[in-house]
């Protein structure tokens, strides 16, 4: 099983008493508290630690972008997959991903993930999100066509990577009639594709015809195996076989010297879980986002909100995985025999677990865990 | 008076029809929160007309129409709905997003209306305020920010005071999603309405609420100043419901235009 280091690029660097005076952190906390300094020496500090996470032989670096909150301040995945494309040596560079159904100009995304792909010698692979309710806000994108929004976008980003330009586009939402990107991908016919999901039955099909992989996001081992199973039918439908390879899922984990060290530090995840996550159920599902058949998956999904488990249950349930690196390790094989998953996408930072301790994590990973966690 | 319920289809869509009362025809054009059927305002002035009330497409029990992606679209449909129900020059009326629709089918064809209403219609962007969105927030939270003050309001128990059935609460979604489809940008308003609007010389009542928290009261303004032959009633302690907060006023004032001398 292939082990991946993700940054969030929090932003938890405000008093937490004046995130709560607002009904969300997302959309409506305002920005004045945005720490500039703060914000700048943290992504040099996180930019650090994925670099550690390169050296020691994670088998990828997990890229995100959200918009208007703190829980996330990437705000460009493709310009973070940049840097790390120069200043890193061997590590995937996993974009999970880019938000398809907000983005206006699948062209220039079409070229920005292929020059990502360029610098970085081949190493990308390009995640397509549907992304959460708060970027159709951001983006002032209307929900009610995510999906459509996702599919035609997919399609034309495929296009412009393999049929040879120029083109013309002209679906319901894209139109383009000079298409002829001058920067291609280094991988042919393109970098694999990965598409992450939460609840929708729908996604789960779709990446399942396509043979893209599927990777379930802080779900019970339950949910990840009904999702696989939804994979799979789309994969039968297609007659593609389904590999481990073909499956991934994240969790939050982080390792330390002792057991007590490791739980003291995991228990930061808890906010990226309940207080990021609080919001109005239309900011994070606006109109017509989720179909009806979603919206009752989610509902199984999340009889409880991760929001309203306490730490302890959070780690009782897998979502948090906390300990020394031989108990770690000992926890990713459960996860890999429950669900039976090639890649295992840790969520492994949080903005006030300190870097000494991400750093050390970094590395216990790297010598203790991942040659027990590769032979999966 | 007895009403009935049709199913009219138009471009292969069906539209559902509350048709009811006596005298010239009056095409009634129903808000975002659907077509709430007779209440007691239409119930007094389809005593002097014939209401024709369709839900719109996408709304209720009305056939989709997913390929519709502005006011403009749901105009035109109407237009042709007038063909489809053989309505020779009907007055119309609408409220919210129908009032709207309603301006949009005067510009484009005055001549096919008699008397038009138009009851709180959104349309055009405020000057110095802005029309709420109305998807930002809950339904429950928007039935108490859409009216004045409950306690008035004769229907409230039955329009509003029950939960809704699941079947209900589908019905409000798909109502919700619809607007979304027609609304969502430029949100509410269409910027090149107010130019076309002095096109419009049929005699035109505009019906606002003083208290209207969605559509701010100076859009009246905007369109009796842009409209031609148009008068502006402002409602007191009124929201954005004037057919529902208060009915009887409400019907008086539509009864004594339509009913009018040009």
């Amino acid at each position: 099983m292939k082990l991946y280091y993700f940054s969030e690029f929090p932003h938890h660097e405000y008093p937490d008493a004046e995130g709560d005076k607002f009904p969300s952190l997302r959309l409506a906390f305002p920005n004045r508290f945005f720490d500039r300094a703060k914000a700048s020496s943290n992504y040099q500090r996180y930019l650090t630690e994925y670099e550690l996470a390169d050296e020691v032989g994670f088998d990828g670096l997990m890229i995100n972008e959200h918009h208007s909150t703190p829980s996330c301040v990437n705000v460009g995945a493709n310009m973070t997959a940049a840097v790390l494309a120069r200043t890193t040596k061997r590590a995937k560079l996993l974009l999970l991903g880019n938000i398809l159904p907000i983005e206006d100009n699948p062209v220039r995304m079409a070229e920005q993930i292929a020059m990502a792909d360029l610098i970085s010698g081949g190493r990308v692979l390009s995640g397509f999100v549907r992304g959460v309710g708060v970027e159709q806000w951001w983006a002032n994108s209307n929900p009610v066509h995510n999906r459509e929004r996702f599919e035609e976008c997919h399609d034309l980003i495929l296009k412009c990577w393999t049929e040879p330009g120029p083109f013309r586009w002209e679906g319901r939402h894209y139109h383009f009639r000079h298409v002829n990107p001058w920067c291609l991908p280094l991988q042919q016919p393109h970098p694999p594709i990965w598409v992450p999901g939460t609840a929708s039955p729908e996604t789960a099909v779709w990446a399942g015809r396509r043979g893209y992989t599927y990777v379930p996001f802080l779900v019970p081992f339950d949910i990840a195996r009904e999702l696989f199973d939804y994979y799979r039918q789309g994969a039968a439908e297609v007659g593609r076989t389904v590999t481990p390879d073909n499956l991934g899922f994240l969790i939050c984990a982080v390792t330390a010297d002792t057991r007590e060290k490791a739980l003291e530090a995991g228990r930061h995840f808890v906010w990226r879980m309940g207080p990021t996550l609080r919001g109005p159920i239309d900011w994070f599902q606006p109109v017509g986002m989720r179909s009806r058949g979603a919206k009752q998956f989610a509902l199984k999904a999340r009889p409880r909100s991760l929001a309203q488990m306490s730490y302890d249950e959070l780690v009782a349930e897998h979502f948090i995985i906390a300990g020394t690196p031989d108990e770690v390790a000992d926890k990713f094989a459960l996860v890999h025999e429950q669900i039976g998953c090639g890649h295992l996408l840790l969520e492994a930072q949080e903005s006030r677990m300190d870097h000494a301790t991400t750093m050390r994590s970094i590395e216990l990973m790297g010598a203790k865990v991942i040659p027990s966690t590769a032979k999966l | 008076m007895r009403f009935r319920e049709e199913t009219i289809r138009v471009g292969g869509i069906d539209v559902h029809t509350w048709v009811g009362g006596q005298g010239a025809p009056l095409l009634v054009l129903h808000g975002a929160g659907g077509n709430r059927g007779v209440t007691r305002w239409l119930e007094q002035v389809a005593a002097h007309h014939t209401v024709w009330a369709p839900t719109h497409p996408g709304f209720g029990g009305s056939g989709d129409a997913d390929w519709m992606e502005g006011i403009d679209d749901l105009a035109r449909f109407h237009l042709w709905f007038m063909d489809a129900a053989g309505l020779v020059r009907p007055h119309v009326l609408g409220h919210s997003i129908g009032g709207w629709a309603a301006a949009e089918m005067a510009v484009m064809s005055p001549g096919a209306l008699d008397r038009v209403v138009l009851v709180a219609p959104a349309g055009l962007k405020p000057e110095t305020g802005e029309i709420l969105d109305i998807f930002f927030y809950s339904p429950l939270q928007l039935r108490d920010m859409t009216v004045h003050d409950p306690k008035t309001i004769p229907e409230w128990d039955e329009l509003f005071g029950k939960a809704p059935t699941p079947a209900e609460a589908d019905i409000t979604e798909r109502n919700r999603e619809m607007t979304a489809r027609l609304t969502w940008k430029p949100y509410m308003h269409n910027p090149r309405l107010s130019h076309f609007l002095p096109r419009v010389l049929n005699p035109t009542l505009i019906v606002w609420g003083r208290e209207d928290r969605m559509v701010p009261v100076e859009c009246g303004e905007q369109y009796r100043r842009a409209l031609p032959n148009a008068t502006l009633t402002v409602l007191e302690r009124c929201g954005h419901l004037p057919p529902i907060e208060q009915p009887d006023a409400f019907a008086r004032l539509v009864v004594d235009f339509l009913g009018a001398k040009t």
